[in-house]
């Protein structure tokens, strides 16, 4: 049989592929290419300025489970390769809803998370998931709808807006239905305005249940000319796509925290602890703090490391 | 030691009966045909002896070693056979690859599987062939690929399913004569399969008669041509020619036949008073136009009912009381300016007369 | 791509139309196509990493589902008898459809750091990627193997065993008179690994320089709302498809590739 060279080439790919693809222990990289890849750093003394640098031998992963509106911003992508060239490791950014990073913490799956539901984050810590929880950021949840407001309740208090909706029942509200960050704050709302939850979710066709993350969900609400609750991150990096205006943004529930946890089940708690240092230090801080403000006009996130927690 | 014998075999299929009681001895170096009409289970009979398939009842002894069941023992018998089918399919690739395949699998080396396979292509005249793909090949050149992946592996035994069933007289006759070359050449068993009697007739010495599933005659190839068993054999083996008759007297051997009022002679055991049936071969009758004075003792003055030519030869059928076939060549009948109508003479020889019981 | 500012031109290109019409939409398409070609030529960075990433999963999935799995298990199944073929290749048949997300869920069940496979690490990480498509290929790989096996004359392995091939032996040819279907059916494990999203998304967490794909690319940047990037994105998925596809099947072909393209039979 003649043998000819598109025969090779594609054997030859394949073989590669296979030896590349063929599942071993552990959890080192493999061998597809992985942009801006930095030499090992090894340190053995700290230096003044920083803390101590632990680095793993070889070139470790680090998996960080985040918020979706920490991601879809852009602010991971941001500080990704900052926090990888510092510690020498690859960082393995994934992003889910909190609802599922917490679940993933739980599994022990990730290091560390990054979410915004300080309920359940309590209650994580309380099980013996998490280590304890550092807040490092916050900004403010929003109620945008159509820039008429059909169901007039623009400048209205959270809660208020909440009954409103509730009891006309005309206008569309779309949640993210996601047990989400998000979504765990659009349920608070709606039990500090007196609401039972699963009485809400039956009510009538006027209340949409995504389930999907907030990038969809206000493209859904644009969709249907309603409100839904979101973050000033993600409806800022939407601005230009949707026609949905901020309704309702003021009301100290509406606060939004953002929190890092380092994992108890992690196989590595020093470089878990070092994506804590990280995110609390002073540099990143200001960094996050100038994040957005030339591309939308205003901060995405406000700084709070070491701060008492914000109470609006 | 007969190379290959069958005893008492019997093989089914589905609950049908296709072969009964086969016994067969092949002898080593001889070549054997097996004729009958399609359908009689010919190829059922080979593939049970190339033991591709498993007998129902009865015995295989391969070079004396009973190969019935055996698993590797058939394997090994099989190494030792080529088969040949009756539409033999050839393997995507060139014609050497193809021939070379039986040699690859026994593991030969290459330059030895090189000579081998372009020996077994220059007996089958297909030397030019090397490089060409098979699945292009003709029916006949594909045929005669066949023969030669089969022989290249040297068996002891060659068996050949209807070597030329499907193929045009060209490719035949090119066919038999690589047959006929192997069978003269080389020590190889043959065992061929055929409903065509007079190709047997040509290339084997012995020959078996298969009809419905027994095994009705084996003997020399005059033997069955000349002194079938039986009418279904005489039929098939060509003898055209079948009437009914009551045998008047024997005399020394030589009886007459009272067939519809005329009177038959012949050479023949039977005795006065046998209802008997009387079979004569197409080319032994002779035509004139004048009563003849030879030695043949039947003479009988007919009318010529039709003359049917097929290639170089003409059927003439006459009536003379009884029907009767004539063979002769399209230009002695043209010579003779047969016509449909005109009055002749058929005559045919004692000898020539074949009785059986009917 | 998680980098807004990575794209600076993309930026401009985002318009969103709240009335769509079918206009808009064909500008959209064409857009994307051009950003395609764009991305391609310009040899950005992360569309070739992630587009390299896809394929080289893809290859490696299927490759080993069919050569390691389905040829030799499928080979089995068909030349041999037993009770409850007929019933074990219907079921091969049926798993053609398994739900890629189905899939993913329980892959991530067993290779979870929690599950009973946590301890090799596999969770977001390439090799846990293939493992997930090799479940999700193999019927399909292995149902074509045995569907193209029972397309050969059943005289192929006949005339093998009566040329003196033993059963392995005899197989091998069947095997490889068939090469055309084993080729396709290749190709069609091919195309579900390649283009599927569930398992890829949540075995791999479509981690960025590391687990994420073509596919799982496209459904982040939707999400983001950057619809002519996923598009885009699509457009190439789509072309490296078409080049791997025609590339594998001029494996199987007598005649010069242009000839055999352009070949009206």
């Amino acid at each position: 049989m003649k043998r000819n060279w598109l025969t090779i080439a594609l054997i030859l790919i394949m073989a590669v592929s296979i030896i590349a693809g063929i599942p071993a222990c552990g959890d080192n990289d493999d061998k597809a290419p992985t942009p801006a890849q930095t030499p090992i750093v090894t340190q053995s003394s700290p230096t003044p300025e920083s803390t101590s640098v632990s680095v793993l031998p070889g070139k470790g992963r680090l998996r960080v489970a985040t918020t979706t509106s920490l991601y879809d911003t852009g602010l991971w992508g941001y500080l990704e390769p900052m926090f990888e060239k510092k510690y020498g490791v690859e960082l393995d950014v994934i992003n889910v809803g909190s609802g599922i990073a917490l679940k993933y913490g739980e599994n022990g799956d990730v290091d560390v998370l990054t979410v915004h539901d300080k309920a359940a984050e309590l209650k994580f810590i309380a099980d013996g998931f998490g280590k304890e929880r550092t807040i490092f950021a916050y900004n403010h949840f929003l109620i945008v709808g159509p820039a008429d407001d059909p169901a007039g309740i623009k400048g209205m208090l959270p809660e208020d807006a909440f009954k409103k909706l509730a009891e006309t029942g005309a206008a569309t509200f779309v949640s993210r239905g996601d047990n989400s960050g998000t979504h765990s704050k659009e349920k608070a709302i709606w039990k500090a305005a007196g609401y039972d939850y699963a009485a809400i979710e039956k009510t009538g066709r006027w209340y949409v249940e995504a389930g999907q993350g907030m990038g969809p969900t206000l493209t859904m609400a644009d969709e249907k000319q309603g409100y839904t609750l979101t973050d000033i991150g993600t409806f800022l990096a939407f601005e230009g796509k949707i026609n949905l205006v901020p309704i309702v943004d003021q009301g100290s529930i509406l606060l939004n925290v953002y929190s890092v946890i380092p994992v108890t089940k992690t196989k590595k708690p020093e470089m878990a602890q070092n994506m804590v240092n990280f995110l609390t230090s002073p540099e990143i801080q200001r960094l996050i703090g100038d994040y957005g403000v030339v591309q939308y006009g205003q901060p995405l996130f406000i700084p709070c490391a070491g701060q008492p927690e914000p109470t609006s | 030691m007969a190379l290959v014998e069958l005893v008492n075999l019997g093989q089914q299929f589905q609950g049908n009966v296709i072969l009964e009681a086969i016994n067969l001895k092949v002898e080593r170096g001889e070549a054997f045909a097996l004729i009958g009409p399609t359908g009689a289970g010919k190829t059922t009979l080979l593939r049970l002896i190339d033991l591709l398939d498993s007998p129902v009842k009865g015995q295989i002894y391969f070079d004396g070693v009973d190969v019935t069941r055996s698993g590797r023992k058939r394997l090994a018998a099989r190494r030792r056979m080529a088969y040949v089918q009756q539409k033999p399919i050839v393997f995507s690739m060139n014609v050497y690859d193809n021939v070379a395949c039986g040699l690859k699998w026994r593991h030969q080396e290459r330059k030895a599987i090189r000579k081998k396979v372009e020996e077994a292509l220059e007996l089958v005249s297909m030397a030019d062939y090397q490089s060409r793909d098979a699945k292009t090949l003709s029916g006949g050149e594909t045929q005669l690929v066949a023969i030669a992946r089969a022989l290249v592996t040297e068996p002891e035994m060659l068996l050949l399913d209807e070597p030329t069933a499907n193929l045009d007289p060209v490719s035949t006759s090119k066919i038999e004569s690589v047959l006929a070359r192997i069978i003269q050449e080389t020590r190889t068993t043959i065992l061929m399969a055929t409903h065509d009697m007079s190709q047997g007739q040509r290339l084997a010495q012995m020959i078996g008669v298969l009809m419905e599933g027994k095994l009705v005659q084996i003997g020399q190839k005059s033997e069955i041509f000349e002194k079938p068993l039986n009418l279904k054999v005489a039929g098939f083996v060509g003898m055209q020619n079948i009437l009914k008759g009551v045998i008047t007297s024997n005399e020394d051997g030589v009886v007459s036949i009272d067939v519809r009022g005329k009177l038959i002679e012949a050479i023949s055991d039977y005795q006065a008073g046998e209802e008997v049936c009387v079979c004569i071969r197409p080319e032994d009758i002779a035509l004139s136009f004048s009563k003849p004075s030879s030695s043949a003792r039947n003479a009988f003055e007919g009318e010529i009912k039709s003359i049917i030519s097929s290639g170089p030869l003409a059927s003439v059928e006459l009536d003379c009381g009884f029907p009767l076939v004539a063979l002769m060549t399209v230009r002695s009948a043209k010579e003779m300016e047969l016509g449909i109508g005109k009055r002749i003479f058929a005559s045919f020889k004692a000898t020539a007369v074949h009785v059986v019981k009917s | 791509m998680a980098n807004p500012c990575s794209y600076p031109a993309l930026a401009s290109l985002n318009q969103h139309h709240s009335n769509r019409n079918a206009k808009v939409l064909l500008s959209e398409l064409w857009d994307s196509i051009v950003k395609a070609i764009h991305l391609l030529v310009s040899l950005d960075h992360d569309v070739y990493e992630v587009a390299w990433r896809s394929l080289w999963i893809a290859l490696a999935s299927c490759g080993i589902s069919f050569l390691l799995i389905s040829l030799p298990l499928g080979s089995l199944i068909h030349f041999n008898r037993f009770p409850g073929k007929m019933i074990l290749i219907t079921l091969i048949q049926t798993l053609f459809s398994l739900p890629t997300v189905a899939v993913g869920l329980i892959v991530f069940m067993f290779i979870s750091r929690s599950g009973p496979l946590g301890e090799f690490g596999l969770l977001f990480t390439p090799k846990g990627m293939i493992i997930g498509q090799i479940i999700l290929v193999t019927p399909v790989t292995m149902g074509l193997v045995i569907s193209a096996l029972t397309g050969v004359d059943k005289a192929v392995p006949e005339t093998a065993t009566a040329l003196g091939a033993s059963r392995l032996q005899a197989s091998l040819i069947t095997i490889t008179e068939a090469k055309f279907a084993m080729m396709t059916a290749f190709v069609m494990g091919f195309g579900r690994a390649i283009s599927e999203v569930g398992v890829s998304l949540m075995v791999g967490g479509n981690i960025r320089g590391y687990t994420r794909t073509l596919t799982t690319a496209i459904s982040l940047e939707t999400a983001k709302g950057e619809i002519e990037f996923s598009l885009a994105l699509g457009f190439i998925l789509i072309l490296i498809a078409v080049v791997v596809n025609v590339a594998l099947l001029l494996l199987g072909r007598k005649r010069g590739p242009i000839r055999w393209l352009w070949s009206s039979s």
